[in-house]
């Protein structure tokens, strides 16, 4: 095959294109490898920022940093767009993901909000100066004060419960009734845990490090781990395998229980509601805030009060979830669960635990 | 004499200049390698490194060691079984055993697991449960998927070696009173070793480098420990460092590979009806050559793509396709073909350089540059991506002092930056085919190109380009299954909000919602199969090849 003048001349500019390209990779490389420079640090960070939404002039589009993308609510954000005229551009990922990503863009990220899962997404970001305060009546009147930083730097759209779940074919009822119970001899071998770095599981530990101390906790873990869990890589894998036999009991959050049971009601795991005596069921949220830096700010207020309004409310929970609209009941499906005594997250100083709570969770053997 | 000597001088000139280009395009894919040992001298070594590497290590050695021996077992009988003998079957055994290049291994797992259960099935009903089998979830399980999967590497550089040699030398090992298969091993085999080895090395790396399956199986190596302590613990030295130790045992099966192939260059000079006619099997040897790739396939191919299907079929039937199945088709694919692109540009320079004029430092910078084969994506987006945020800070910055303009993140999640990563990933997919087939471009072509008066460009274009087209489109082809199949470098590098398959697949797979993973899954395999049947068509006509390369003098 004989190569046209045409194709050589143009691989001759290829071929230094490229290089040059790669070329100034290395050259930054070499300038400057460290990290990003960071956001701006917490003490710098302006107070709560009293914002209106009525009347306002939309901006034309907002970024959306989606980590709730696989649960299926997107049509809440379509109904958003219909009604302001707002183009949204959600870009999903997982929470650990979009934390990382928000950290390096610093302040040339073009995400205005971010929606992400659980409290320690959503205080990383915070801590990291990512996120902005802000408040607005609305927001105060659809989301209660347990529900939102105190600064407003993070707002709950939902709640949810870390809870054991057991096999109802091979776990008689009362057999587990608190986190303790996982360490119970007679689970030896038959328990699973999901992995120590899934956020579910540090913000639990970290809970447990503010309220029971971090000794207590420790022993807790331990004992645990001496029962030889098998390391599970997700809530949902860990469900099928107490359904196929694999283990006895775990620990997951309740919606994706909610959800099997809602496809197939005979699904054989049932959850354990623990300490109904004592402090309750461990209640986790998700959330959205105002990303540091948005010059779109009272827009970003309207989605955030439009995900807090029970019409939105209802989509968000209908995957299983608990609304943070406290005017929204549960779905009808586990409206059952709705009286479970709740133990909610110490929002304010969960986070900082949390560092912690993954250095004794690698210790103890969790892996 | 003194005509020539201008000449000469000329030649060292150009020569020069493309050995430089080829380094420093090396040194450019090698970049964001060099800087992860940094990690070491940066940070201290804290407690989270500690208590992950040393068992994710191990797991890794092992997977590593596991994979080598049972892809050079699988792909090397399957590649001398298909070359040197004839059975019932062959013509479609000979391209068919290519096509589990295109099913990724996550994709295997999650078929496996979707069908049978995260319980070992086998374990427990199986003699009873009275004979304890290897799990799914140990080493064995990850070993086996990983080897069913990467076996094709040493297959297809195993059988075009042996496509490549010459009958005369099977028959004289056959003259000298060594039966079929004894000429095979004595003399065949030896002389792909290159080939074989070559081929396990790429299949040991990928297998070091996955993410997707060693996660779904939850065997904790050294990828997945990387990607727990980023994105669990957010420790990104340890991360790096974790990163780093990959990167050397990537580095040490280069090392490993290059000694195995000691420094024997074997130029095959192949001339017409040269090649070996395959010995024809009958009766049961024949049932049974029969057999084994049918297995192989039956159970790495057809199971799979039978059951993806089903589920797809499934999906379709109860209206739950996903919205943007269609865009993110697109997106996958137009994102592996500009990887492709880059890749053959980059490798073609390296391996002409090194060419050109071979050097210590040139050897070096390419082996480094092959490197990042090994590193699992989600390092190498990180490390790519370090970089370009900084790069595009400035940018902003000298567009807003000098210009005042406003522009947005030119690399930081886009496509470019995207591309980078694949590039750096797979530059050495691309490099192993260009380079071993220049290797088999006698130097003697160059020097009587030259002689003619041809400069190095023009050697380039006009003699190996013709040649290469086999191992450039054999590169290019390579890169795109590689890019649709890549999932950690896309998940954090892509222009977010836009989808790809792989993307689309693996969160619906980590929430074991398997009905929606089919599709996108089926696709990635449907997609991944269009270069490896092209490849297949390409190899089919092994005869017409030969023809149109110019006969070779020979030494």
């Amino acid at each position: 095959m004989a190569i046209s003048p045409r194709a050589r001349l143009s691989l001759l500019i290829a071929v230094p294109l490229a290089v040059v390209a790669l070329v100034v990779a290395v050259a930054v490389v070499a300038l400057d490898g460290g990290p990003a420079p960071e956001a701006p640090a917490e003490q710098a960070r302006p107070a709560v920022a009293e914002v209106s939404t009525d009347g306002i002039a939309y901006a034309d589009t907002l970024v959306v940093y989606n980590g709730r993308s696989h649960y299926g609510d997107e049509k809440v954000f379509r109904d958003f767009e219909a009604a302001t005229g707002v183009r949204l551009e959600l870009r999903g990922g997982t929470g650990p993901e979009l934390f990382e990503r928000l950290r390096r863009e610093g302040t040339d990220t073009p995400a205005d909000v971010l929606v992400t899962t659980d409290l320690a997404n959503l205080w990383r970001a915070e801590n990291a100066g990512l996120l902005q305060g802000v408040t607005s009546p609305r927001l105060r009147d659809q989301v209660p004060a347990g529900l939102h930083d105190v600064d407003g730097n993070w707002w709950a759209v939902s709640t949810r419960l870390r809870v054991p779940v057991v096999s109802t074919e091979r776990v008689p009822p009362g057999a587990v009734t608190s986190y303790e119970s996982l360490a119970d001899a007679r689970f030896r071998g038959r328990t699973c845990l999901r992995t120590s770095n899934n956020e579910y599981n540090q913000s639990l530990v970290a809970d447990m490090i503010v309220k029971r101390g971090p000794d207590a906790t420790e022993r807790l873990l331990r004992s645990w781990m001496a029962n030889e869990p098998q390391i599970i890589n997700s809530d949902g894998e860990m469900l099928a395998m107490i359904a196929g036999g694999g283990c006895d009991v775990g620990l997951a959050n309740h919606y994706y229980l909610g959800r099997a049971l809602l496809e197939n009601p005979g699904f054989p795991v049932a959850p354990a509601w623990p300490d109904q005596q004592g402090a309750g069921a461990h209640a986790n949220v998700s959330g959205v805030g105002v990303v540091a830096g948005s010059d779109a700010v009272p827009t970003a207020v309207a989605l955030m009060e439009w995900l807090t309004s029970p019409p939105a409310q209802e989509q968000i929970i209908s995957g299983s979830e608990f609304a943070a609209n406290p005017a929204v009941p549960p779905p009808a499906h586990i409206s059952g669960w709705a009286n479970v005594r709740i133990d909610p997250i110490d929002g304010q100083h969960t986070g900082p635990a949390l560092q912690q709570a993954v250095e004794m969770m690698l210790r103890v053997g969790w892996t | 004499v003194d005509v020539a000597r201008p000449a000469r001088s000329t030649a060292r000139r150009q020569g020069s200049g493309w050995a430089v280009l080829g380094v420093v395009v090396a040194l450019g894919v090698a970049g964001p390698l060099v800087a992860l040992p940094a990690s070491f001298v940066i940070a201290d070594v804290d407690a989270v490194t500690l208590t992950l590497l040393p068992p994710a290590l191990g797991r890794s050695v092992l997977l590593g060691l596991g994979v080598g021996v049972g892809t050079l077992a699988l792909g090397g009988s399957l590649a001398v079984l298909v070359s040197f003998y004839d059975f019932p079957g062959r013509r479609v055994a000979e391209w068919a055993l290519v096509l589990p290049l295109a099913i990724p291994g996550y994709v295997l797992v999650f078929v496996i697991v979707g069908q049978f259960g995260y319980t070992d099935p086998l374990q427990s009903t199986l003699f009873g449960g009275v004979v304890a089998l290897p799990g799914l979830r140990g080493p064995a399980g990850a070993i086996g998927v990983l080897t069913a999967v990467l076996y094709p590497y040493v297959y297809v550089l195993g059988r075009s070696a042996f496509l490549g040699q010459s009958r005369q030398s099977l028959e004289a090992a056959r003259s000298l009173g060594h039966s079929h298969l004894g000429a095979v091993w004595t003399v065949a085999v030896p002389l792909a070793r290159p080939a074989l080895a070559g081929g396990v090395a790429l299949a040991v790396m990928e297998a070091l480098a996955d993410f997707g399956a060693v996660n779904l199986l939850g065997y904790q190596a050294l990828t997945d420990a990387i990607y727990r302590v980023w994105y669990g613990a957010f420790d990104t030295a340890a991360a790096l460092q974790l990163a780093t130790v990959l990167v050397g045992l990537a580095l040490l099966m280069i090392v490993l590979e290059r000694t195995l192939r000691g420094r024997a260059r074997y130029h095959q000079t192949l001339a017409h009806g040269d090649a070996v006619l395959p010995r024809r099997l009958t009766g049961w040897r024949a049932g049974l050559a029969c057999a084994f790739p049918a297995l192989v396939l039956l159970l790495v191919v057809a199971f799979p793509v039978a059951q993806l299907t089903a589920w797809s079929v499934e999906t379709i039937v109860a209206g739950r396709v996903a919205d943007r199945l269609g865009e993110a088709a697109l997106s996958t694919l137009l994102l592996a073909v500009s990887a492709a692109a880059v890749a053959v540009c980059t490798a073609t320079a390296v391996a002409y350089g090194q060419r050109v004029r071979p050097s210590r430092v040139g050897a070096v910078a390419a082996r480094l540059a092959a490197a990042g084969y090994a590193v699992p994506g989600a390092v190498i987006a990180v490390a790519v991506y370090v970089p370009l945020v900084w790069l595009d800070r400035r940018l902003v910055a000298a567009a807003g002092n000098l210009v005042g303009v406003e522009i947005g993140l030119l690399f930081t999640g886009t496509v470019l930056g995207l591309v980078g990563a694949y590039v750096v990933r797979f530059h050495a997919q691309a490099y192993s085919a260009v380079e071993s087939r220049m290797a088999r471009v006698h130097p003697s072509l160059d020097d009587a190109a030259r002689a003619l008066g041809a400069d190095r460009a023009r050697v380039l274009t006009d003699v190996h380009l013709p040649l290469l087209w086999p191992g450039v489109v054999t590169a290019a082809l390579l890169v795109i299954v590689e890019v649709v199949k890549e999932l950690p470098a896309t998940a954090l590098l892509r222009p977010l909000g836009r989808d790809t398959l792989a993307i689309m697949t693996w969160e619906a797979t980590k929430d074991t919602r398997f009905d929606t993973a089919a599709l996108p899954a089926l696709l990635i395999v449907l997609v991944g199969l269009v270069p490896v049947v092209v490849l297949v068509r390409l190899w089919g006509r092994p005869s017409r090849a030969t023809d149109a390369a110019p006969p070779l003098p020979q030494a």
